[in-house]
């Protein structure tokens, strides 16, 4: 998928994953710019004008999730970011702050490549204006407009807030959502705090819509931090 | 008689029928601090009755009423003696008013005493004493009564003065024992320094009605502000750098102490065996007033008490930390002779492959490079599970291990472990049996999964190629059981506990690469969690590993929903 018009903003401090990613990604067709520190990142992303940005959490100067809400404050491109094991708490901060997806250290160029593509294509078609009206994946169809799921061409039944969790997962399909997002979303701000509603609308569903609940194909678990529809 | 005089005479009553000491506790405001439910926040009262108590206690009831009883005793007196004046001599009727002028005099000290004896003379000389119905006396023998009577007034009030100051000094002293009894007993339950700040500051805040806050410092000797808004108003503009002096010097600091401090406040040191453990900041109700010497006594005692008990925790402190440096000390050097050799062969052939790669390049077949470039990934990969495990193992022995709980769905866990070990897992069959309804655990869903992970990755490292690996599930009332079995060659019975022993591994040199922390740090979160880990072997072959979770009581669920869905 070269694309040579995509710029790529990559704010990291460490010299060798840079050049790893820089390798990796231009070789992709990307174009590359590079900031090692949250304010020189910011200085760039506003002078380069990024299509994505791909943001380390841990900066020496000052806290990715800064960044992210700086950067949120004038723009919605999106941003991907790479944090350590163990930071799920910053991972959440950060996703909750407006980043669109993250990736944890290590990682492989593929599965990055994965995240930048979903991330550029709700880029582009811009969820908030262009609603995709029907997602399909495997064998899930799900009709946005006619308010339909079916799997295998067979029609489910769900309920109401079942169905308002899947349209929030099929609205941001391919990303990471976390549990306070989704339950703001679906139960209202002041459900944010009871992440077992959300656990048990999502074991219903699953029954539903997964051949096999516990190998789930599409309502991806992130561990300790949220959900992803796959697809 | 009119309300008002009879309601004066039945309170005259009731004050004379009492005994002192009940005079005493009902009248003075230190037998208020007695009382249990007297309120720690009315101090300033308090305050004044302990700096007061170095001169004579006050009487305990309100002078006027004793000048009232002046007038009242005597005329009381006269009542009765106007009666028996034919019947009786002058002598008589002068012992009737001595009678009232003692009993004033026991009740309201010398002002009052003289001034009923006073008005009894008066009264006598006018109404018994000849020449009658005039204040002169020409008896000399009324006139020496008279006197008796002034001299015993002037003795009995002065001893009863110094009875209720006795009694006052008893009570006074009982009320610091008990206080002091009081910080004792609870200072030495405190198990932490923040718990011993908050007692002091209570205890000190009730005996001595200041404000007052417990400034403790920091492992470089710096005193730890504390937020703004925790400590009384007026200490919040306190002196910190005379707070900092009083802690390096071990000496009292204070406008009130002759010390050259502008603020208003007091700064005292909690002077230990080993040094300033901290320093005391107390307000001053009045700005004027000066601590008494006998309040400065009491309040060493308060302060070397609480100082001890810093000094108590603060050792306990340290000898949990030397034997936690001990213990990290020992894994420190078992981790050094452990992963020296793990660490060293994945790297061996990165060093190899890579080099290879980078000098020999034009040489290589693509073929080859592929090889190569795979060998580096899947290397680094190992290096990077040693590396996590080992790291895992010093979160878990640092003690930091901090359990993030959250109501989790087994099902999610399974499925997130499973999700991690794709690629080792790829080929292999796994059964996943569990029960239609699997209540919602309370764990931190994170560290479980690493369990699982851990787990199924031994099981797929110790069992042959596409031997499948069975996960199920059980739950009882109170617990969940999870295991996980394989056909692998099993564990030695011998062993079960042994192989979930930092670095301990079965076959120590075989080829599926290990550091042997997989189960360590699997036990570690299990009993973390409060449960239980374990290993059996399965007939016909293999392990189950398996672990209890104890369950917690369901959080409250959402409401049921009406089941017309969608499609409506």
């Amino acid at each position: 998928m070269a694309n040579p018009q995509f710029v790529i903003l990559l704010i990291e401090d460490d010299p060798p994953i840079r050049r790893f990613l820089r390798t990796g990604l231009g070789a992709q067709g990307f174009k590359i710019f590079e900031a090692d520190t949250g304010r020189q990142g910011l200085i760039e992303a506003g002078v380069r004008k990024p299509d994505l940005i791909i943001l380390d959490l841990g900066l020496p100067d000052m806290d990715g999730v800064e960044v992210v809400k700086v950067v949120r404050e004038w723009t919605a491109l999106p941003i991907i970011i790479l944090s350590a094991r163990y930071a799920e708490q910053h991972k959440i901060e950060a996703l909750d702050a407006g980043a669109d997806d993250y990736l944890t250290k290590p990682f492989g160029l593929g599965e990055l490549l994965a995240r930048i593509r979903v991330a550029l294509r709700h880029s582009a078609t811009n969820p908030e204006n262009i609603q995709q009206e029907v997602f399909a994946a495997g064998n899930l169809k799900v009709d946005l407009k006619n308010r339909l799921v079916s799997v295998r061409n067979q029609e489910i039944h769900l309920t109401p807030i079942q169905y308002r969790l899947l349209a929030v997962l099929v609205k941001h399909a391919g990303r990471v959502l976390t549990h306070r997002q989704i339950l703001k979303e679906v139960w209202g701000p002041a459900y944010t705090e009871n992440p077992h509603y959300l656990r048990i609308y999502m074991s219903q569903l699953r029954q539903k819509l997964e051949d096999d609940p516990t190998q789930p194909k599409y309502l991806i678990t992130e561990s300790g931090v949220g959900y992803r529809l796959k697809g | 008689m009119p309300d008002n005089v009879v309601r004066n005479i039945r309170h005259l009553y009731t004050i004379f029928t009492r005994d002192a000491v009940d005079c005493l506790r009902v009248g003075s405001p230190i037998a208020g601090i007695h009382d249990p439910s007297h309120p720690i926040n009315s101090t300033t009262h308090n305050w004044q009755v302990i700096t007061t108590s170095e001169s004579l206690p006050d009487p305990p009831f309100p002078k006027y009423l004793g000048y009232l009883g002046g007038v009242v005793v005597p005329t009381l007196c006269t009542l009765i003696n106007w009666p028996l004046r034919n019947h009786v001599g002058p002598t008589s009727i002068l012992l009737v008013y001595l009678l009232g002028v003692f009993l004033v005099a026991t009740r309201f000290g010398r002002g009052p005493s003289v001034f009923t004896c006073l008005m009894s003379a008066m009264a006598f000389a006018y109404f018994f004493a000849p020449p009658l119905f005039s204040l002169a006396i020409a008896d000399t023998e009324n006139l020496a009564g008279l006197a008796v009577m002034l001299l015993v007034a002037l003795v009995t009030s002065k001893l009863m003065d110094s009875v209720r100051s006795q009694a006052a000094i008893a009570t006074h002293r009982e009320r610091r024992a008990t206080v002091l009894y009081g910080l004792s007993c609870e200072l030495a339950q405190a198990r932490q320094e923040e718990e011993i700040a908050e007692i002091a500051v209570r205890h000190i805040q009730a005996a001595f009605g200041s404000p007052n806050t417990l400034l403790l410092p920091d492992d470089q000797g710096q005193l730890i502000r504390p937020p703004a808004d925790s400590s009384p108003k007026t200490l919040v503009d306190m002196d910190w750098e005379s707070a900092q002096w009083t802690f390096d010097q071990g000496a009292a600091a204070g406008k009130a102490l002759d010390t050259q401090v502008e603020s208003d406040t007091m700064l005292f040191p909690l002077l230990g065996a080993a040094g300033t453990t901290g320093v005391l900041v107390m307000g001053h109700p009045d700005p004027q007033r000066r601590l008494v010497s006998e309040q400065r006594n009491f309040l060493e005692t308060f302060l070397n008490l609480i100082a001890q008990s810093l000094e108590r925790v603060k050792l306990a402190e340290q000898a949990r930390r030397s034997s936690i440096r001990v213990e990290t000390e020992a894994l420190r050097n078992a981790l050094l002779s452990a992963i020296s050799h793990d660490l060293k062969t994945p790297l061996t052939t990165i060093v190899g492959a890579s080099g290879t790669l980078a000098e020999k390049d034009a040489s290589l077949e693509p073929e080859d490079r592929r090889v190569l470039s795979r060998a580096i990934q899947e290397e680094a990969q190992r290096m990077f599970d040693l590396i996590n495990k080992i790291l895992d193992m010093a979160r878990l022995v640092a003690g930091s291990l901090h359990l993030d709980r959250e109501w989790s769905a087994l099902e999610e866990i399974v499925a997130g472990a499973m999700g991690r070990l794709e690629q080792s897992l790829k080929n292999r069959p796994v059964n996943i049996q569990l029960p239609d309804t699997v209540p919602l655990i309370h764990v931190d869903a994170v560290l479980i999964q690493q369990v699982l992970i851990n787990l199924l990755d031994n099981a797929a490292k110790y069992s042959p190629a596409a031997s499948p690996i069975d996960i199920s599930a059980s739950v009882t009332p109170d617990a969940l059981q999870l295991s996980i079995a394989d056909h692998g060659p099993g564990v030695p019975p011998e062993a079960a506990d042994q192989v979930f022993e930092k670095f301990f591994r079965l076959h120590p040199e075989s080829t599926p690469g290990g550091v042997g922390l997989g189960l360590a740090i699997s036990r570690a979160i299990i009993e973390a969690h409060g449960g239980l880990i374990g290993v059996q072997n399965r007939l016909g072959g293999g392990a189950i590993f398996s672990l209890t979770i104890p369950l917690d009581e369901a959080p409250p669920l959402p409401a049921p929903e009406e089941q017309t869905g969608y499609p409506a």
